[in-house]
This record gives C-alpha cells, structure tokens and sequence, in this order.
C-alpha cells in the first residue's frame, strides 16, 4: 500500500499517544535502577514487584522532568498534581493497576509547532502526565517467562489532539517531538529500543462535518511505519465509506511483515479501567524552588534554533536543518563560530569531512577528539595560510586518530607551510637546475610544461610550499 | 510497666520459656488464635532494660515479618514469605519486643468475626463456641488469654476495637498517617492503620508511642503534634433506635454512669450523617479493595494452578482458586461502584459523605474533648451466620467505621462482662488526640480493669 495517496474526498484527523522514558537513576516509585536491560529480574524490589503491604513513593526527578516537558510544551502547569489507579489486568503488570494521572496531570492544553515543508504548523497537546510502565514477558517454547526490570519504570504520556492531517505530517511531527525531549535531555527518543513508543488515533469524514469513528493504532515502532499505518488506516477506511460500508471503533495493530493494520479488538471488548485518585500518595505540589528549577531546565527548543540558525548565520533551512538536527552538534557549531570560524566554512567542514569521520569511527560529533577549539584551531592555521586545504584534511584525520591538537600535529610532522620566498626560491632553483630541457621548452612558449614544474616543486616540499609563492616565483625565474 | 515487667522473663529464662511454650500450646487448642509461632533459643535473647525489650508480642497476619509467612488469612497466599518487615513492626523490634508469631484473622481482614479465614478457627476465650471478633480476631483472643502482653491488628472498619471489645481488653485504631502502613497488606488503603491489642491502657500507649513515625516508604505518614491530653468533656452518642441488643444497651448505660461518677461533664450528642456512614464506608473500602487485590493473580507468587493455557487463564485460575467468598464478594462490589458512568452515584457521593461526617464530627470536638458511643450492636455472637447475617455483621460497623472515615484515633475500653461475655465501649478523640482517649481509659481502668477469662494465668511467669 506504501505512499498510495489518500483518496482526497476524505479528511482525516490523527491524534497521538506518545510514550517516553524518562532518563532517571531510579524507577518511578521505589528506589530500583531505571536500567531494563540488565539481566533479567536483577532490578527488582518488593514494591516493584508488588508484593503485599508495599507502597509507592514518588521519584522527584521524574515528577521535575515530567514539569519540564508540559511546560516545554506549553502547557497550563498543575499546582497540585496527582496520580490515579488505571484499573485493568495484564499478566506482566505487577499490581494489576497501572499508577497513572487522569483528572489532574502535571500539564494541560499547551501546543507545539514543528515545520512541515515550507509550513510552520501548530498541534495542541491535550495532556502531559506520568505513569509507570509494566514489566516484559517473553514466550518461549510453551512457556511464558517474566522480566520485571522495566516494571515501574518512568513514563511520560503526551497525549495530543486530533490536529494532524496525515500520515507524512504526523511523521514530520514526531520527528520534531523527538528532537525536542531529546534537546530537553529527559529522553534519547530512541523508538527501535522503545524508549520512545507512540499510538495514534486515526478518524476520517467529509471535509467540514468533523471528526469520524476513530480507530486507535498499535505496534508501530518508528516514525515510518507511524507514518506507513496511517496512509495504509487512512486508505483502508476511506475504502469502507466509498463501498457504503460503517467504520467501527476498534483497536488496530500494524503488521510490519505484511504492511497492514489488522483489528486486535473492538470497543465492546474495551477495559473500563475504573480510575479513582491514588490513597498511597498524597498530592504533589510543586512550591516555588521546584518551578524555579523547572524554568532553568528550559532550553531553545529546535524550531526556535533552527531560525536563529538561518537568521545569525545566514545558513540556508537546510543547512541549518542539519545544524540543529542534535542539540549538542549545535552547540558545537556555534561555539566554534564563537572562536573565531566562519559559518560556511564550518558548516561544509561539519557536512562533509568531519561527517565522513565521525561515520567512519561511528562516533558522535560531541563525543569525538576533534572538540571545538580544535576544529577552530584547525580552521585558523588554514585560513592563516600555515598549512593548506589538504593538509588540513590530513590534520583532521589525524585529529581523530592521535586526540591531539591540530597545532601540535602540524609541529610535530613539520605541515607547516612553507611562506618564505628565499626558501621557495631556492627550491625553486634546485629543481630547475634538475629539468633544464622542460625550463628550456617552457622558455619557448611550451606553457603546459609549467604545470609539471609546479608539482615537481610541491613534491620537493611535500605539498607544503605555499602555492601563491611557487607560482609568482616560478614566474619571475622563467621570464 | 507493670504490666510488660512480668513478660520479661518469658524469652531469657529457661524454665519459664518452657512453662510459657506449654501455656502457649493449651491455650492455642481452645482458641485458636495463632497461625505460626516459635520462640527464641533460651539464653540467646537480652533484655536492655528498656520498656519493651524482651518483650513477647504477636503479629496479625496481613502485616509483613521477615521470617514469617503472610497468609492474610487466604488461601492465595497460604505459602507466601514475607520478604521484607513493616515498618510499625521493625519499630518495635528496634525496642527490643519479639514477634513470638503471626495471628489469625478475616480473609484479608474482610470481617468481623474470623470466620472469614480460610486457614483456621478462632475462638472466644470466654466460650468457644462464640466469634473473638474480627477482623484482628486472633490478635485480641491472644492477648485475653494472656498469650502476650500486646499484639497488633489492623482496623479498616473496626478491625482492631471490635474483637478488642469482644475478648475484653483495649484496641487503640491510631490517628490515620501516624502509624505507617508500609507492611500492612492494603485492604482499603485511606481507612485502615496498624492498631494495638492489649491488656493494660500503659502497654497500649508504650506500644504506640513505640510503632509511630514519619516513615519514607509511606508517604501518607504524618508528624504527630499532639493535642492537648486533658479531657473533661465526653461527648455521648444518644442512641435510642433500638439497634443495641440488651447486653450491650446495659453495658453502656454502665460507661455513661461511671464517667458522670468520676466527674466527667456528659454531654448529648448525635451524628445525624451516621445514617449514611456504613454505605459510604463500604462504597469506598471496597473500590480501593477491588484494585489493592488485583495484584494476587498468582503471577509472581502464591497460589497458582501447575498449567494454564494463557497468562490469563493462569490469573483467572489462580483468583477463583484463591479467594474466599466474602473477598470475592467485596471485589465484585468495588468493580461495581467505581464503573465508568456509575462513579457520581456511588464513589463521589461516598467521598462527599465522608467530608460530611468529617465536618459534624469537627464541630463536636469544637465542644467535646472525646466522644463515647458503642463498639457494636451485641455481644460475642456465635459462630457461623445464625445470630448475624453477613449483611447485618457489616450494617454493625456503623460505630467503628466512623473513626476510619475521618482518620481520628478511636480506642476501645472494657465495660463489663454481660452473662460472662465480655462487652466493649468506644472512645473517640480529633485527630492526634490519643493521649485524650488514654486519659480517659485510664480513669476508667481503675474501676473496670480488663477482665480474665477462666484459664487465665500469669502465675507460670511469675
């Protein structure tokens, strides 16, 4: 089914539940490592597995992190926050309940804007709230086994409304959502791993009679397939009403191997999940110096990132696109402009060589030897002429390779470039006197043979001799 | 101290060690309150000279011990080990006291009888053939047959005061929050508290002065500041609609006397939101229930079929199995009322009358200093539904479970023996007010100390 466009007849409306981890020391409410791939089993406590008489305690650090998105997102913050029972049984779930928010989440109606092609378009949130995740289960054989390593692991839910239009927008938007929590540093957004997991609902109609029967969709684990099993949902129910048939709500899992959505269950068989407000917990509410730290935990959000990008630097959208994509490489890049670099030069350098490195070494640029002063540093010696644009290039590699300073590497092979008149010319003279029957034909007017006296002279110095010089020098000696 | 100095020889001397196993034994035939007890190696325990070192206590059995199994009176968790020890308890061993062991009680304390266990019988120590109350029923038959000086319970309803009034000795249910209820096997998590069975008003408050404290694994814990202890005004609760059996109408009129007699100002009160105080309760108790027994799915441990088709069939199983009738009954009742749709007519509107009680009950500690009003509507029943119909056993929780609904502290106090059987009454003081109600059941101590039944003794400790 793929990219079939969508029968334009309908407009669709899609909607999304998108879960993240949380990137604390601890579980969300005991004092368990948050680390689920671990051995199996071995990050488990009495609470976590839900043994009798145990009682939730709320990690702080979820609860700011939790604070930091919604407002991130611009979200009205709630003052007293608290967490309910989400009432449903599933084998891999401790209690049997799900500790949730319902009725008063850590953030309400905020909204976020991302770029859609030329488009700046703006999706509202409808809540932000914390719950914990279940544990795993692994089916083997004819045996099921348990792994309770991520039960009670922190969870942000960012639920949306139904304001995107389609499977390629709502790709673009999650892109954006993930560059966001990741610039945040609340999550690595990772969605093959499952740190970042998301459901959508999808509805169509008749343009202007509003939202249609919704279909809730599953199982689809990265921007693409969100993107495929809502063109494919989008498809399949404009098929339905076309063929005069009714929509139903119901559950659908996307099938990856199959690229298709296929019905898991429909609304009369739906969890009344019962929730009522927490009794083990008492509400939180959060005082001034906790707001104040979620304030400071603030950061430029990509968009507004991107357009300083474009704006202070002149760098193209898609330049700047590159630029912003990790908030770290940002950083980066305007630390080293800050050292003195220039913006294209830096940008082709990034794009290019530095790129292929990092690729090849399957580093990160923040990660890597080559820090901001010394690819400033780098950029400096050949913009002021001591070494060339290919020596440069074999500077960066060695950068990399050695983790030393470009200067030192430069000194320490003798790259520097040789500027001295007096010495080129002396060079200069040695190889003449080597090639008097080229000096000879080029005195008679064979200007080509010129050519083969330059690289003789590069070679003599190893490409260092500074090539302005060779050639005034070269001249004035064959006149 | 007198009280818990003559218990103190029990775990260090040899010989006595050995009369109080073979005391222990004979009582346990008759009552039945014990589901597991063992004593120390002779010689291997100390007493610090601290109030409660060396000082024997038993354990209800839905509060976790390490060392000991946590049954909760169910079948589900028959096998199950504690893996971990209440905090209330590890305060007390942190005194010095000994969990000697673990007593019987109401299917997850869903009771007021101990017949709902699944595991055992308890019996009366005044006449086996009748209830010791419940759901802490083998808490308070222990310490009346003077197996310990003290043991705890937990009270969701009254779980702690009414056995204490049905075996005749005192039943603090402390203010809501102060005493943690990490280890307490949930029930209904914004009722219930850990709670004191005893013999003497001073081994109840050393008990509870030991138990309480901010604790960080609850965080519904909160810092005691006690109000002033001093009482003279009692407030009595008129009851005139008959719902007191002659027994326990007697006994009262009893309690009324002696405080007027010991110059105590008496004053009339009513609680007219008392009329919706037992629906409201149930409504409540039973939705948190529904969820806090979710988790016995015999997943993780427990009870649990050898093969299952599906993870699911395996719960469905292990729950069907597992689970009494009157635990199935009260789940049944919580999934019912919490339905989506259905939670204005039956959890709301439970909450609001819970803030209702709430404000009455305020504005008559604004006049009183304690109030007094029944524990239940009769004497020790017999076994089984003869004389109290499950539904009419709950309906006579409307005295205990007001204390649950507003989180205040409510001890019970011996009154008389009716025709041998021991009768109870109620004290009920605001919020952090326990110092009040020890005030009280002192002063009435003196005249009406607990009573023993046939088959007590101390002799073989002392």
């Amino acid at each position: 089914m793929g990219d079939v466009l969508v029968n334009d007849k309908y407009e669709t409306f899609v909607g999304l539940e998108i879960h993240i981890h949380l990137l604390t020391e601890s579980k969300m409410f005991c004092g368990c490592k948050a680390n689920y791939g671990d051995e199996p089993n071995t990050n488990v406590c009495p609470v976590c597995l839900g043994y009798p008489g145990v009682l939730p305690t709320v990690n702080e650090r979820a609860m700011e992190m939790g604070y930091v998105v919604a407002r991130a997102l611009n979200c009205r913050l709630s003052r007293k926050t608290y967490f309910e029972r989400k009432n449903y049984f599933y084998p891999d779930m401790p209690k049997n309940y799900q500790i949730s928010q319902f009725q008063e989440p850590v953030g309400v109606e905020g909204y976020m804007d991302f770029e859609f092609g030329d488009e700046i378009k703006r999706i509202r949130i409808h809540d932000v709230h914390l719950e914990e995740d279940a544990g795993k289960m692994i089916h083997a054989g004819d045996m099921s086994l348990q792994d309770f390593n991520r039960a009670g692991y922190p969870l942000l839910e960012i639920v949306t409304e139904p304001d995107l239009k389609s499977g390629e927008e709502t790709e673009a938007f999650l892109r954006a959502f993930r560059r966001t929590v990741r610039y945040l540093g609340v999550c690595d957004g990772n969605m093959d791993e499952g740190s970042m997991k998301c459901d959508a609902n999808i509805s169509i109609n008749l343009p202007g009679a509003g939202l249609g029967t919704k279909v809730e969709l599953k199982n689809m684990n990265s921007p693409r397939f969100v993107r495929r099993g809502l063109q494919y949902e989008a498809q399949r129910q404009a098929s339905v009403l076309d063929e005069g048939g009714k929509l139903i709500q119901e559950t659908r899992l996307w099938n990856e191997n199959r690229d298709i959505t296929e019905s898991m269950r429909t609304k009369e068989m739906a969890n009344d999940y019962r929730y009522f407000p927490e009794p083990d917990m008492p509400p939180f509410c959060p005082d001034d110096a906790f707001m104040a730290a979620v304030e400071e935990a603030q950061v430029e959000l990509p968009l507004t990132r991107k357009h300083k990008l474009m704006r202070k630097y002149s760098l193209s959208s898609e330049q700047a696109e590159f630029i912003h994509d990790e908030k770290g490489n940002a950083d980066y890049f305007e630390r080293v402009l800050a050292l003195g670099a220039e913006a294209q030069s830096v940008y082709t350098w990034l794009s290019s060589d530095v790129q292929k490195e990092l690729n090849l070494l399957n580093m990160t640029l923040t990660r890597s030897p080559l820090s901001a002063e010394r690819f400033a540093e780098l950029l400096r010696l050949m913009e002021e002429g001591q070494i060339s644009g290919k020596i440069a290039k074999q500077v960066l590699i060695d950068v990399f390779e050695e983790n030393e300073d470009p200067s030192r590497i430069v000194e320490k092979k003798g790259l520097s470039q040789i500027s001295d008149p007096a010495a080129i010319a002396r060079i200069i003279d040695k190889v003449l006197g080597e090639n008097e029957q080229v000096v000879q034909a080029v005195r008679e007017g064979e200007q080509k043979q010129k050519g083969f006296l330059v690289g003789q002279i590069m070679k003599e110095t190893g490409g260092r001799a500074a090539p302005a010089l060779v050639q005034k020098i070269l001249s004035e000696k064959l006149s | 101290m007198k009280d818990l100095e003559g218990w103190k020889k029990v775990l260090t001397d040899q010989d006595r060690a050995k009369k109080y196993r073979e005391y222990i034994t004979g009582w346990e035939k008759k009552i039945g309150s014990l589901l597991e007890w063992k004593l120390p190696e002779p010689g291997k325990y100390r007493d610090d000279g601290s109030p409660l070192s060396a000082v024997p206590f038993a354990v209800k059995d839905n509060i976790a011990v390490e060392g000991f199994k946590l049954t909760c009176g169910s079948k589900i968790l028959e096998y199950v080990k504690a893996p971990y020890t209440a905090t209330g308890v590890k305060n007390l061993q942190d005194s010095g006291a000994w969990v000697m062991g673990k007593t019987n009680l109401d299917e997850f304390g869903m009771g007021s009888s101990t017949d709902n266990s699944a595991l055992q019988k308890t019996n009366n120590p005044y006449d086996t053939s009748r209830v010791a109350g419940g759901s802490s029923g083998g808490s308070a038959a222990a310490v009346a047959a003077g197996i310990v000086p003290f043991a705890l319970g937990t009270d969701t309803g009254g779980s702690v005061r009414q056995p204490a009034g049905f075996c005749g000795i005192y039943g603090l249910k402390p203010t809501y929050g102060v005493v943690s209820r990490y280890g307490l096997t949930a029930y209904a998590s914004s009722l219930e508290v850990c709670g004191v069975c005893a013999r003497t008003v001073d081994t109840t408050r050393s008990v509870f002065h030991a138990m309480r404290g901010l604790d960080e694994m609850d965080q519904t814990t909160i810092d005691f500041e006690t109000v002033s202890s001093g009482v003279k005004t009692v407030g009595v609760l008129k009851v005139e609609d008959g719902s007191l059996s002659a027994e326990v109408a007697a006994s009262y009129e009893t309690s009324i006397a002696r405080l007027k007699k010991l110059g105590y100002e008496v004053r009339e009160i009513s609680i007219p939101a008392m009329d919706y105080v037992v629906p409201a309760y149930y409504t409540i108790a039973t939705a948190e229930a529904s969820a806090n027994l979710a988790r016995f799915n015999g997943m993780r441990y427990g009870l649990s079929p050898i093969f299952a088709e599906s993870p699911e069939d395996l719960m469905r199983y292990s729950r069907n199995m597992g689970f009494g009738e009157e635990v199935k009954t009260r789940i049944l009742l919580g999934t019912f009322v919490l339905r989506s749709g259905f939670q204005d007519q039956y959890y709301v509107r439970a909450q609001k009358i819970r803030t209702l009680i709430r404000q009455e009950l305020d504005e008559i500690f604004a006049e009183c200093d304690v109030i007094m009003l029944p524990l239940f509507p009769t004497a020790p029943f017999h076994h089984g539904q003869s004389e109290l119909t499950s539904f009419q056993q709950k309906q006579a929780d409307v005295y205990t479970c007001l204390a649950n609904m507003t989180g205040s502290p409510g001890l019970a106090v011996p009154s008389s023996l009716e025709k041998g059987l021991p009768v109870g009454v109620q004290f009920m003081a605001p919020p952090c007010g326990e110092e009040r109600l020890f005030s009280v059941a002192e002063e009435l101590e003196k005249v009406f100390p607990a009573p023993r039944p046939a088959g007590y003794s101390e002799e073989w400790r002392s």
